[in-house]
């Protein structure tokens, strides 16, 4: 087949474009479901890329071989790349596809015709048409416009280039797979061998990018793509019909969709990141090859796999039991799809609550496997499931896709997950399939194709990190030579020391391994580079005076603001990067008082100097004259507390000045205090590093120290620290004091024990205790563990519990259906009702009169657990509310102070109290008030305003009166006219209105407290004893014996009988007395204040300033 | 122009309609000299305030009608301050210290030692003694009725209560004991009717019999809401017949509508529009007991005999739940939801 080859290493280039652009089109047409592994992941070529792109296999002759399998009939074992997993969490637009299939199908017919013919114009019109439904057809073109793109090797600047070569590549395959297809069948076991080395050869593929001749055939392939994908876009059940007639077209669609997932396959394999992700390989391998297309038709559920090579494991794997998927619910029409209507169709077998033992698996032996739990399991509780599959060296993923093994499945699964499943096919497994699995697999996972990727990259993180480690050694070394070498001069014998320090170490780890070059920072690398440019532009900057802001906009800040949470390298970072850029640090931390008159003098000295390491060095060392430079790095700044008063502002103040820059630290940014730094320090952010940036680096460190840890406990144990890199390192240091190795178990208990608590959130709390899996009959969590979780806000999380318990679909209730089912869920749900308000009357007990405090466990579990344990359940459908009773509490308030407010002002002519105003006088002054005023307008305006003074209601009991309403006569179903309305505000504002008193806190009332109060306090401040006993006594001659407390309280009378005579005097000798008595008041308050501010500081001063008012 | 329930408002002993041998005992006890302290008892509506308002004025003549409102700030223990209203005339006063809730104690301690340790000034007062008039005395909490009951013996020459209650229930036996009690029953139908008639002749409406009847009946001997109803019967509509619909007032409006609601669907999602309409009865300072009755009322008929018991025994339940608790929503969704799953298992042929 010379022609073919010719054409493979023709089409190429343009072939390239083509695929690229399908690969973005997924993410570009988000909203269209992909079934297929449309979507490459774009892989971002790192380092690790090196390795594998060697020179060597450019030539390699195995390349050329296509891949064979032509059988997956259903998508199940695709890959799934995020992109990919996003378009297909949107809503399924099949639509798409139609369009397609009429462009492609005329494309094929011309591919196939001739094989080496005029290849070249045919793939520009298939780009462009693939443009037409891939927005990213422009990019593809542009690709394909310069097919030497391919030459590829600097991954750094090409993240494209790679990818495309790797594209080109597959559809060679595809080629060859067509006509070994169409043609002679009997190669296909040996192409089928050839698989694995394809994989690892992609970057050879750099060879062929050099023919650039077209071929026709490419255009084909890709053209074919488009046809699979249409393909997989019809419903499953069309497809036979669709297949039989035209076998070579659904080869054709089989090959591409195999083509892409290849491309995806080989893309992950250079994600050195992606460690564990080799599930998809194995599947790969599994997938059957040689069937023919009607095959290809059978239910997806029993997705048949026949490895071509079949080893044992794939044997086990297949036979594993597995379960079918509930159907997921349509989602035609109405995007809301009503979990409970759907719930009620399905019955499902009461759990068994049986227990099963966990099964002992070998070790690692589902290495390579990918698992989703989704659902809740009869007799395992998710978290263990999880951790058991983690323990054994699988992969747990929270949503399925397409690189999914398999699929944990259990009841009450969610309907996206199993649209997921019934998309790719999916494997899906209960717990006793996956107990089985654990059984039967071998170590290691055995011999299956996964597990071997397992291994090779495994093999490959122990080989870098073993490089890493021993460029550290080799630095060390040279840096110990350096040392001695100055050194040896004056101390010969300093050698000895060095040596003998090398071996016993006494710095703590997180300072032996702190990073001391760029490349070795764990996340974060933009920031510190960001760090490292401010200060190296900041004398520029400074003698600008800072009026550039760059296009950072950091060139204005005299000080940068480090924050983010703690163990992620924030002053490592600032110590590198000051370093690096050759200043000298000064550094000041909570240790140090930073009070405001300290940040004052203390810093002086340290703002206009110059580092002395810039004039003088060690004996023998060289005068590094660029160490002049200084910077200050201020850590923990949030940490300047009580005893630095004023310190932060003082601080803000030198930021605005200082001629040295400043590195502000801090955990977090938000907290009022630092407000003053908002615009005086230029804001950057450290996030935490994920899992894949630290474990590198710990696995360095790890065999550096020779201490063995597998990469599933280093996880587990980033994952336990939330990536809080020092305390991983502590806990290894730790751990390597009386241990060797470290197993999943032992990292697990050792990141609980060193767990942080956390807090968890109402939102957090109220969806852990009603989604179900606590209640659940696997559930291992105790009433205590319930319990602690209300304790986490005890405020909120029995208001949050109320405020969501309707929006569950109890678990309780799944084994009925029907009416029999709601009727069930009522009596949960009204047991839940009750028991929350048993939870109410506990809660009066506790912040009634009594204080009951030793009553909160009580309240926990009647408003909180009792009630989730009956109607905890899928919460679907519904999202977690925050408590409405806060708002309705509020409104409350408010309300009841303006009927207060109304029943006063009525109060001369009523004599009912407030619920009589609100009940029965209420619904007739709105519609004397308001209602008239709305249906007859202006005319009414005399009438109501004299109904309002016969009452003595004000404009504000007007408006209060208009909030009140409710049902019918609701303020929102009233619109007044506003021309009405303000006519009305108007001649109501022009007239005088009787008031029935002079409010107490306008004038009389306070004036008077606020002289007598001042007095009191003096009195009793300087006569405790004395004058007080006195009144004691006089007190205890009263029906009841007072306790000391109400001293104040005791003279209170007093004070107030005095304050009334006065006011009765003041009132009738008219306004002149009380003004006087108001100045004298006020110069009184002015002396009292100046006394209490140094002693109470703002708040009384507030407070006296409203009393004087 | 006040509303008609307050302008038509007897201002006499003799002007006073109904309970007529009420009256004339508040009448002699007046006139005796020797006023004792008065425990005013009966629902609201039934004519108490007036009844007291009239007594005052045979005691004091009509000095006693020229009242004002003062306000007085009170400091509690905790160095909080109260604003309180006072209605006062020279002889008496009158205050409400559940306004100030739990911080009653405060007012009744300090106003009345205040007021009782002063003797009248004015020599030509017909009493030596001031009259304190305690309104909605049934919401004291316990200190402050404790705090009442020596100073209602230790200061009797110079103060005479006269607390106004709903029920006794709440007025602990101590403060029952020194005082003599008096029972302001509801005015029958018969009696509304009359007043209504009269009120409307003095207003010049054309008088509808069989309306006036209804009224009485829809008012639940209420005369207070009697007249409001009456009144706004005629504010809103030109002609009054006998047909005439009385316009519901609006909380009731919106219970019936949650009656429906109920009623229409079981389900939890139903509970939950159920529970926003609660919370506006409640955030517009309708009582949660209120509420749970009238409820209760609307629902009653529209169930099956067989039920009603039931359904009037959680009632009752749950508003004893209501006193007791602090959250009432809890309560009155609890309430819903007991009624939807009794009803829903009564319809399935279940028992419950």
């Amino acid at each position: 087949m010379p022609p073919d080859i010719r054409s493979f290493f023709g089409g190429k280039g343009s072939q390239a474009p083509g695929s690229s652009q399908e690969q973005k089109a997924p993410k570009d047409a988000a909203k269209e479901r992909k079934p297929k592994g449309r979507g490459k992941r774009k892989v971002l070529s790192d380092s690790e890329d090196d390795l594998v792109v060697e020179p060597t296999k450019k030539s390699t002759p195995k390349k050329p071989p296509p891949k064979k399998q032509m059988k997956r009939d259903s998508p199940v074992g695709e890959v799934t790349t995020t992109s990919d997993y996003f378009a297909s969490s949107g809503k399924s637009k099949p639509t798409r596809s139609t369009p397609m299939k009429p462009k492609a199908q005329p494309e094929r017919n011309a591919a196939e015709e001739p094989k080496a013919s005029s290849a070249k114009s045919t793939p520009k019109a298939k780009v462009i048409l693939n443009s037409e439904h891939a927005i990213n057809g422009t990019s593809s073109s542009r690709k394909k416009g310069k097919p030497n793109y391919a030459v590829v090797l600097d991954d750094e600047d090409s993240y494209f280039a790679p990818k495309v070569i790797k594209d080109d590549m597959d559809s060679g395959e595809d080629i060859f797979v067509s006509d070994y297809k169409t043609g002679r069948k009997g190669d296909v076991d040996a192409y089928e061998s050839d698989d694995d080395e394809d994989e690892i050869i992609q970057p050879t593929r750099k060879t062929m990018k050099g023919a650039k001749g077209t071929s026709s055939k490419k255009q084909v392939e890709s053209s074919d793509d488009g046809i699979g994908i249409q393909m997989k876009d019809i419903p499953r059940k069309d497809i036979p019909e669709y297949k039989e007639p035209k076998a070579g077209k659904a080869t054709n669609g089989t090959k591409a969709s195999k083509s892409r997932k290849r491309k995806s396959e080989e893309l992950e394999d250079n994600d050195d990141e992606d460690e564990d992700d080799i599930a998809p390989a194995s599947k790969k391998a599994k997938a059957s090859k040689g069937k023919s297309p009607a095959k290809k038709a059978t239910p997806k559920k029993k997705r048949e796999e026949e490895p071509e090579a079949r080893t044992q494991v794939d044997d086990i794997l297949d036979k594993i039991p597995t379960v079918r998927a509930p159907t997921p619910p349509s989602r035609d029409g109405d995007k809301k799809f009503n979990y409970a209507a759907f719930n009620a169709n399905r019955s499902e077998p009461a759990p068994s609550s049986s227990a099963a033992d966990l099964p002992v698996g070998a070790e690692n032996c589902l290495a390579g496997l990918t698992f989703v739990f989704t659902g809740v399991l009869d007799s395992l509780e998710r978290t263990t499931g999880q951790e058991l599959v983690k323990r054994l060296g699988g992969k747990v993923t929270a949503a399925p896709s397409k690189k999914t093994s398999f699929v944990v499945l259990g009841s009450d699964a969610g309907p996206k997950k199993l649209e997921t499943i019934k998309q790719f096919g999916l494997k899906t497994i209960n717990e006793h399939g996956l107990f089985e699995l654990i059984r039967k697999l071998p170590a290691n996972g055995g011999d299956s194709k996964a597990a071997e990727q397992y291994e090779a990259k495994k093999s490959k993180n122990r080989r870098r990190s073993k490089k890493a480690a021993e460029e550290m050694v080799k630095q060390e070394r040279t840096e110990a030579k350096k040392a001695a070498s100055t050194n040896a001069g004056s101390k010969p014998q300093s050698m000895g020391d060095i040596a003998g320090s090398a071996t016993t170490d006494s710095r703590l780890w997180t300072v032996k391994y702190a990073p001391t070059a760029t490349s070795m920072i764990c996340g974060n690398k933009g920031q510190v580079e960001k760090i490292q440019s401010w200060l190296r532009a900041w004398p520029v900057n400074l003698k600008i005076k800072f009026k550039k802001p760059g296009k950072d906009g950091w060139g204005i800040f005299r000080a940068m603001c480090l924050h983010g949470p703690p163990g992620i390298g924030k002053t490592t970072a600032a110590h590198l990067a000051a370093k690096l850029e050759g200043y000298d640090v000064i550094e000041s931390n909570a240790s140090d008082t930073r009070s405001k008159k300290l940040v004052e003098t203390g810093l002086r000295g340290v703002l206009d100097t110059t580092s002395l390491l810039g004039y003088f060095a060690g004996d023998g060392k060289k005068v590094e004259a660029e160490k002049k430079k200084i910077v200050l790095v201020m850590d923990e700044v949030d940490g300047m507390s009580a005893g630095d008063r004023g310190g932060v502002g003082a601080l803000a103040t030198v930021c605005r000045k200082t001629s040295i820059p400043i590195i502000l630290i801090c955990n977090d940014r938000r907290l009022p205090k630092m407000k003053p730094f908002d615009s005086v320090a230029f804001d950057l952010p450290f996030r935490r590093p994920t899992v894949d940036q630290i474990r590198q680096r710990i696995m360095t460190i790890c065999f550096r120290e020779k201490l063995k840890v597998p990469p599933n406990v280093i996880n587990a144990l980033i994952e336990g620290s939330h990536a809080d890199i020092r305390q991983v390192i502590n806990m290894l240091s730790t751990a390597k004091l009386d241990q060797d190795a470290m197993d999943f178990d032992g990292g697990k208990k050792m990141s609980k024990s060193w767990e942080k608590h956390v807090i968890l959130k109402p939102w957090d709390i109220v969806s852990k205790i009603l989604g179900g899996g606590m209640f659940a009959p696997s559930s291992t969590s105790m009433l205590n563990d319930k319990i602690e979780l209300y304790f986490n806000d005890h405020e909120f999380s029995n208001l949050m519990l109320q405020e969501n318990y309707l929006g569950t679909n109890p678990i309780l209730s799944n084994t009925y259906t029907g009416k029999g089912k709601n009727l069930k869920i009522l009596e949960l749900v009204d047991n839940a009702a009750e028991s929350i308000s048993d939870g109410d009357l506990v809660d009066r007990m506790i912040h009634g009169s009594q204080q009951q405090w030793a009553l909160m466990p009580t309240h926990a579990v009647f408003s909180f657990v009792r009630p989730a344990s009956f109607v905890a359940g899928s919460q679907a459908g519904s999202q977690t509310r925050f408590t409405s009773w806060l708002g309705n509490n509020s409104k409350q308030n408010k309300l009841m102070r303006f009927i207060k407010e109304i029943q006063g002002h009525m109060r001369l002519r009523t004599s009912g109290d407030r619920h009589e105003i609100r009940q029965q006088y209420l619904p007739l002054l709105w519609y004397r008030l308001v209602k008239e005023l709305q249906k007859e307008g202006k005319e009414r305006i005399d009438d109501i305003i004299a109904l309002m003074d016969s009452y003595y209601l004000t404009k504000e009991d007007w408006d209060a009166v208009l909030e009140l309403g409710v049902g019918p006569m609701d303020i929102a179903n009233i619109k007044i006219d506003t021309q009405a309305k303000s006519a009305f505000t108007r001649t109501y504002n022009q007239m005088t209105h009787p008031l029935p008193y002079m409010k107490a806190s306008q004038v009389v009332a306070p004036t008077k407290k606020s002289k007598e109060r001042p007095d009191l306090e003096e009195a009793i401040d300087e006569s405790d004893s004395g004058v007080s006993s006195g009144e004691d006594q006089a007190v205890l001659d009263d029906d009841k014996p007072l306790d000391l407390k109400k001293d104040k309280y005791v003279a209170a009378p007093k004070k107030k009988k005095a304050a009334a005579g006065k006011k009765a005097g003041a009132k009738g000798k008219g306004k002149d007395r009380i003004k006087d008595e108001r100045e004298r008041m006020r110069r009184r308050a002015r002396r009292m204040l100046s006394l209490r501010r140094g002693r109470e500081g703002l708040r009384s001063e507030k407070d006296v300033a409203t009393i004087f008012v | 122009m006040a509303l008609l329930v307050d302008k038509y408002r007897p201002r006499s002993i003799e002007a006073l309609t109904y309970h007529e041998d009420l009256s004339e005992r508040l009448r002699s006890l007046a006139q005796s000299g020797d006023f004792p302290h008065l425990l005013v008892y009966g629902p609201s509506g039934a004519g108490k305030k007036t009844r007291i308002v009239t007594t005052l004025r045979e005691l004091y003549g009509p000095g006693v009608e020229k009242i004002k409102i003062d306000s007085r700030v009170f400091q509690t223990t905790s160095n909080r301050k109260l604003e309180f209203n006072i209605v006062a005339s020279v002889y008496h006063l009158e205050i409400t210290p559940s306004d100030v809730g739990n911080f009653d104690r405060v007012v009744i301690q300090d106003l009345l030692k205040e007021v009782a340790q002063t003797q009248q000034v004015d020599q030509s007062a017909r009493q030596r003694f001031k009259v304190v008039v305690i309104n909605e005395a049934d919401h004291l909490s316990r200190d402050a009725q404790a705090a009442l009951r020596r100073t209602m013996e230790k200061y009797s020459p110079n103060l005479r209560l006269i607390l106004l209650a709903n029920s006794t229930a709440n007025i602990i036996a101590p403060i029952r004991s020194r005082t003599l009690l008096v029972r302001v029953a509801a005015p029958t139908e018969v009696d509304i009717c009359k007043v209504l008639s009269k009120v409307g002749k003095q207003e010049g409406w054309a008088e509808a019999e069989g309306l006036n009847k209804r009224i009485a009946k829809d008012s639940g001997r209420n005369l207070r809401r009697a007249l409001l109803m009456f009144e706004a019967v005629h504010a809103q509509n030109e002609k009054v017949t006998d047909k005439t619909l009385i316009p519901p007032p609006d909380w009731e409006a919106l219970i019936a509508q949650i009656a429906d609601d109920i009623m229409a669907e079981h389900t939890p999602a139903r509970i939950l529009l159920v529970r926003a309409k609660l919370y506006d009865l409640l955030s517009h300072c309708i009582p949660p007991t209120t509420i749970l009755k009238s409820l209760t009322f609307k629902l009653i008929p529209k169930i099956d005999d067989a039920l009603k018991a039931d359904v009037i025994k959680w009632s009752a339940f749950y508003e004893h739940r209501i006193r007791l608790g602090s959250k009432h929503i809890f309560h009155l969704e609890a309430f819903v939801a007991k009624f939807m799953r009794i009803l829903e298992s009564y319809l399935m042929g279940m028992d419950f």
